[in-house]
């Protein structure tokens, strides 16, 4: 698959930067992007950016950076977000989420967005002591006249 | 005999409080639009309609403290309902099913026109 745009960013742990990381992915958005893929991406970079704010870097400084990387293909997006938090099963917990959907109304909503709007997505360990949140996304690019 | 007719014409017209918060709806700024809500509320309203058309973004937290006004809302006796979500706010209540817990309307005329065929 060809590359057609990557991007990094790093970004403080502060909830107060959401909109800096949201008008940084608007700046790449495509035409050829399907506008709902789009948007759930975006909701879904803003969940994992929270999450590694509010979660894995609880206890940790606001200073402490978030990495994010973004590519962009043809057919795919990909979001990768890096934390510097404990080690975490995400992907169990999400499992067990898939099972009780309706558990609560008011709050965990984050870690399902994540899971509904990936067609992949997996939580895992660096080899620098890091988690690396990967989610991909596929699509069918539109032609844009 | 005026009074009783006022009194019935009180009886039929619910008190309607509008709400526009703006710009990012998230953790950081969803608890001042809970407690406006329910401030609202406790000051009488019947129905307080939060219109989101200056919303541009709102995440699960965000979300999370809405279903929570509503819950409180609903407790109280009166209703919410919030009306102009953009697309970025659609695609969050579409992917969490809140649209089926929230009553939703695309406009304000939309809302207006619900409101007056209760009245």
């Amino acid at each position: 698959m060809e590359v057609v745009k990557k991007e990094f960013w790093q970004f403080p742990s502060d909830l107060n930067v959401l909109d800096r990381v949201l008008s940084s992915f608007e700046g790449l958005n495509q035409p050829f992007i399907p506008q709902m893929a789009w948007l759930q991406c975006q909701l879904a970079l803003a969940e994992a950016f929270t999450n590694a704010v509010r979660h894995a870097h609880h206890h940790l400084p606001s200073d402490t950076k978030i990495d994010i990387e973004i590519t962009i293909y043809n057919e795919a997006l990909e979001i990768r977000v890096w934390d510097c938090g404990e080690p975490f099963d995400l992907e169990a917990r999400i499992n067990n989420l898939v099972e009780d959907v309706n558990a609560e109304l008011e709050g965990g909503r984050g870690l399902p967005i994540l899971s509904q709007v990936a067609d992949e997505l997996t939580y895992r360990r660096t080899s620098d002591n890091r988690n690396c949140l990967l989610l991909v996304k596929h699509y069918q690019p539109e032609m844009k006249s | 005999m005026l009074f009783p007719i006022l009194t019935q014409l009180q009886k039929m017209s619910s008190v309607v409080k509008i709400i526009e918060p703006s710009g990012i709806l998230d953790k950081v700024n969803v608890d001042p639009l809970r407690k406006k809500i329910i401030n609202e509320v406790e000051n009488g309203a019947d129905i307080v309609l939060i219109d989101l058309k200056n919303v541009t973004f709102m995440d699960s937290s965000g979300l999370a403290g809405l279903v929570l006004a509503l819950k409180t809302v609903r407790a109280g006796g009166s209703q919410m309902y919030i009306c102009c979500l953009n697309n970025p706010v659609k695609t969050l209540f579409d992917i969490t099913n809140m649209n089926r817990v929230f009553q939703i309307y695309t406009s304000r005329k939309e809302f207006d026109q619900f409101l007056f065929s209760t009245q």
